[in-house]
């Protein structure tokens, strides 16, 4: 119980679900069957459920996603023999830690990672294989399956979706009727998101219509890619080492958001703005209609009247990016079984609905999508019947090409957006390069 | 130039309390400000109206507890300084009053340690404090940190040595005492405004480093605080406590501005007798 | 502790053999240097020169992070080096910073020295003051100052506003010119202090004699000042040269919490260079072979600032 169940991104609404949820899952546990990994525990080789036997295993997460990991720790830990220790490490830096750890062979038992980062881990062998064990669950073909491909190398799979964190377009209700459009009428095409945008900037005051991060490789990942994918058209060749930043599509949704930064349609900042507050400025209740990460969903204000909808592209369609953190066990675990246990329970249906779905967050099954927490809320069956339609781009080099500042990535989209417009095709053969070096 | 000599003497004295002043508020303001900062109410913050602790509560509640993330950072602290002192002590003795083979060598070689990058060391530094079995410890993590303070510590001590008159020492060899019984009697008592300089700044060091913990520590209940607070800082992604971010600040700032303030008369004497004229 | 156990050994031989026949003095005396020198010894050879060999070796080897030692491919990394299109940026930025931040550092460091040496009252309260954000860590001054430049939280913005001196917020770290300065302002804040100080202890080392035997010869205070004061105050001076300049040069905290090379890159220091390549792109080969072309141009440089001193000295 080192990292105890308190700890809170937003101490008090958020305390209140955790210990709510965990609370929960005990009572289920407690009067249901009585736990499930007890069933196979003789055996050793590990059955479809693994091995509970007491023992201690070590996970590392990253803050970012820490609430939820805990939450899930906190449920299992409650009902298992297994404990978990559960170790947070900042996220800038959860990359140098898992590859100084790597280097010399001290990673912990489990490990959860950026889903982005999942390719670069496998294919250098960090990982322990998993297919037979993720294929004998009766539910594997609904794990989110943007997450398993990500986690899937010269056919073998390494690691099963652990958050779920999808683009979803935000939208303010109250703003929308102040602006004379329908708050039952989100946009439906990129076009319609800009004259929604310039009706509600057109507000004034303190209302701005839209919000990105225009210094934030990673925001602009997540958040406009959807768009491209929305129309069609692909960002990367299938290996990841190719860029198609430059298609007349993709032109076509940079010159949209040029066209927000040029006439301020956007709240102050989103120029500088490098991804460490960008998602603050919506639940404030100024901004019209800006894509954000589902797991702000159950951090909204109980007064915020918003709507979600799919990120749509220039002309129709939707599409989402799948993020959040996949987890695998490592390759030089020496409790495989039990830290299957964990992975096989925490993708049950009990932790599942009880957990996960009871904070507000993305369920890692698309046959979940309809809950009995969903049910209550519409808006969270839209996001998460998503999760079957999204998308997780692959490459090997995918960190240090678009999530690093100093990466090309992000020198396209400035040039693309405040600088110079003609050195696109330049910038996305240097997104190119950095892919395939 | 000019300007300055005159601040210094020529004008009177309201022009030198101007400036002197004016500098003292552009010095001040930022402490100032993280401390009011910590304690203003501000929305999305465990604070979010009024003035109060609320994001110290964050602070005490967040993940292993402040009270444990204090204590890391106190027994590495006090580690690191041990070591320090211990090692740049003789050391420092060594360099000012006894002629080696290599002496000049290993100096130098000390004070080489400043001109390596501090994030290029780590990899290797890792890979070796696991073959030690030091690996995830907190001792480990101080080693680590006292060897980057040896160049300056060093440096100091040898100073301080060669500042305490000769004579001092042959008049206790005289008495008996051998090198070593000098050195206790009646030198440690000479360079103890060096040592309390040399045990401020590993202090500080070790109190506040982030990067070697980073890389060197990894258990949460093992980290030090401004690993933690780097975490607490990044918790949620795309959202900033900036609130419990500058009460970090200050529960990281507040022990070593006590200890300098406590100290202070005999730092600043610690330079003094190293008296760096060269 | 430490001392009893490199002390004994070393010190006891030569004890045991004192009374029968005398040892040389100096043989004695080097063993016993030893001794007390063991301990730095040990530390520097295994925890600087081990790892700063393997550093070595991984400079000339093909080593991904994630997949450790490939073999050696001698000399890729270090061509590789001149190709990385952010190393010369980065040179260039990373002399630039230098060049500003210590002509400013050391003009702030030495007016303040001047202006605490002499006894007047509240110096000592101006003193403490100039040196207390000396006493932070480089990384929670960084994280102060990124409140204090934040448009959310920081207050410099609303007070230009109030003032009627500026409208709107201001980006203090949203242009490569003002993320450089806004950087500079606070390591000048953070470190002025404490080169203060040294400067302080240079000062006070100058004899007042000398300072009376130039007035008696007329000399105008700053006649004074820069016939007797600056070349007095030279091995100070040159101490905070070698410290800022090194310090300087190895720059990485300040930008790596403030402005994470951006924007643009326009702020990405060499060491920042080497904790990307390590970090980002993951590469240990090459994040080595720019460590170690930076620590040759540390030593080149210091033992060439050395040299400079000493012949100054001759002279």
């Amino acid at each position: 119980m080192r990292t105890a169940t308190r700890a809170r991104r937003h101490p008090g609404r958020g305390s209140t679900r955790t210990i709510a949820a965990i609370a929960a899952v005990g009572l289920v546990t407690a009067c249901g069957s009585g736990g499930s990994g007890e069933t196979s525990g003789e055996t050793g080789a590990g059955g479809p459920d693994g091995v509970d036997d007491g023992t201690t295993l070590t996970m590392w997460t990253r803050a970012a996603t820490q609430a939820q990991s805990e939450a899930l720790v906190a449920a299992y830990n409650e009902s298992h023999e297994n404990q978990i220790e559960l170790t947070v490490i900042p996220t800038d830096d959860y990359q140098a830690k898992v590859g100084a750890a790597a280097g010399s062979g001290e990673l912990p038992d489990l490990f959860a990672s950026d889903v982005v980062f999942v390719p670069n881990y496998t294919s250098s062998g960090l990982f322990t294989d998993l297919t037979d064990r993720i294929e004998s669950l009766p539910y594997a073909d609904a794990l989110a399956p943007a997450h398993i491909d990500a986690g899937t190398f010269e056919g073998s799979k390494y690691v099963v979706p652990h958050t779920l964190d999808l683009s979803v377009l935000f939208y303010n209700k109250d703003l929308y009727a102040k602006a004379g459009l329908d708050p039952e009428q989100p946009p439906t095409t990129l076009a319609e998101w800009d004259q929604h945008a310039r009706a509600i900037d057109a507000l004034g005051d303190d209302v701005h219509g839209t919000f990105f991060g225009g210094n934030c490789g990673g925001c602009g990942v997540f958040t406009w890619w959807p768009s491209i994918w929305a129309a069609g058209e692909d960002v990367m060749n299938d290996d990841g080492t190719e860029a198609n930043l430059a298609s007349d599509v993709a032109q076509q949704v940079y010159d949209v958001y040029r066209g927000w930064a040029a006439d301020d349609v956007t709240a102050p900042g989103a120029r500088d703005e490098t991804g460490t507050t960008w998602t603050g400025y919506f639940p404030e209740g100024n901004i019209g209609v800006m894509p954000m990460p589902s797991t702000t969903f159950g951090l909204m204000p109980d007064d915020l009247d918003f709507g979600v909808a799919p990120i749509p592209g220039p002309d129709g369609g939707e599409s989402t990016f799948v993020g959040g953190d996949a987890i695998g066990i490592s390759a030089a675990s020496e409790h495989v079984d039990q830290a299957w246990n964990f992975l096989a329970w925490s993708l049950g249906d009990e932790a599942q609905i009880d957990v996960v779905a009871a904070n507000g967050d993305v369920v890692a099954r698309t046959d979940l999508a309809s809950n009995k927490h969903s049910d209550a809320d519409p808006r969270l069956v839209t996001v998460n019947e998503l999760l079957a339609s999204g998308r997780t781009p692959y490459s090997l080099n995918f960190g240090q090409t678009f999530n690093d500042p100093n990466g090309p990535w992000l020198t396209l989209m400035r040039d693309a957006v405040y600088g110079d417009e003609t050195k696109l095709e330049e910038n996305n053969e240097a997104v190119s390069s950095s892919l395939s070096s | 130039m000019e300007p300055r000599m005159k601040l210094t003497s020529h004008l009177g004295r309201t022009p030198y309390y101007v400036l002197a002043g004016g500098l003292a508020v552009i010095f001040m303001f930022p402490l100032v400000w993280s401390a009011f900062a910590s304690v203003s109410p501000q929305a999305g913050t465990a604070q979010d109206e009024g003035f109060g602790f609320g994001n110290y509560r964050t602070l005490l509640e967040y993940d292993a507890g402040l009270w444990q993330y204090l204590w890391n950072s106190t027994y590495v602290s006090i580690a690191t300084v041990v070591l320090t002192l211990g090692v740049s002590l003789l050391g420092g003795y060594a360099f000012a009053r006894f002629d080696f083979p290599g002496k000049n060598v290993l100096f130098l070689l000390t004070l080489a340690i400043l001109m390596v990058p501090y994030a290029t060391l780590l990899i290797p530094l890792y890979v070796l404090l696991g073959n030690l079995n030091l690996s995830n410890t907190l001792i480990g993590l101080s080693l680590v940190l006292a060897m980057y303070q040896l160049p300056f510590a060093t440096f100091m001590m040898r100073i301080s040595f060669e500042a305490v008159p000769r004579e001092l020492e042959e008049s206790a060899q005289v008495d008996g005492c051998g090198t070593f019984g000098a050195l206790r009697r009646i030198l440690l008592p000479a360079v103890k405004p060096g040592l309390i300089t040399v045990g401020l700044f590993a202090f500080l060091a070790a109190w506040n480093d982030f990067i070697a913990p980073l890389i060197l520590i990894s258990d949460s209940s093992k980290a030090p605080l401004p690993l933690a607070i780097a975490n607490l800082r990044q918790q949620s992604m795309g959202a900033i406590d900036y609130g419990a971010t500058e009460a970090g600040v200050v529960v990281l700032a507040v022990p070593c501005l006590a200890l300098f303030l406590l100290l202070q008369r005999h730092y600043i004497r610690g330079f003094m007798s190293g008296a760096l004229k060269g | 502790m430490q001392s009893q156990v490199t002390d004994r050994p070393v010190a006891s031989p030569v004890r045991d053999r004192a009374p029968t026949r005398r040892t040389p003095w100096w043989r004695s005396r080097a063993l016993k240097g030893i001794g007390y020198a063991s301990p730095t010894a040990l530390f520097v050879l295994v925890l600087f020169i081990v790892p700063l060999l393997l550093v070595g070796r991984m400079s000339a080897s093909d080593w991904p992070l994630l997949r450790g030692d490939q073999g050696l491919n001698l000399p890729d990394n270090y061509t590789a080096v001149a190709d990385n299109a952010l190393f010369w940026p980065a040179v260039r930025f990373t002399l630039l910073y230098t060049v500003i931040v210590t002509v400013i550092l050391l003009g702030l460091a030495l007016l303040l020295a001047l202006m605490v040496q002499e006894q007047r009252p509240g110096v000592g309260f101006f003193r403490t003051v100039f040196f207390l954000p000396s006493a932070l860590g480089l990384a929670s001054a960084s994280l102060l100052f990124w409140g204090l430049y934040s448009p959310s939280i920081g207050p410099i913005g609303p007070i230009l506003e109030w003032l009627g001196l500026a409208d709107g917020p201001i980006s203090f770290l949203g242009t490569s010119t003002s993320a450089l300065w806004s950087t500079v302002f606070l390591i000048v804040w953070k470190f002025a202090g404490f080169y203060m100080l040294i400067l302080l202890v240079g000062l006070q080392g100058i004899p007042h004699d000398v300072y009376e035997a130039a007035r008696m010869d007329g000399a105008s205070r700053w006649q004074t000042f820069r016939s007797i004061t600056l070349p007095l105050l030279r091995p100070s001076i040159a101490l905070t040269l070698i410290l800022c300049v090194t310090g300087s040069l190895l720059a990485f905290d300040q930008f790596f919490i403030l402005t994470k090379g951006g924007p643009d890159n326009s702020t990405v220091t060499v060491v920042q260079l080497i904790y990307r390549e390590a970090f980002q792109r993951l590469d240990l080969g090459t994040a080595a072979a720019i460590s170690m072309i930076v620590l040759v141009v540390l030593l080149i440089l210091n033992i060439a600032q050395f040299l400079g001193l000493r012949r100054a000295d001759e002279a």
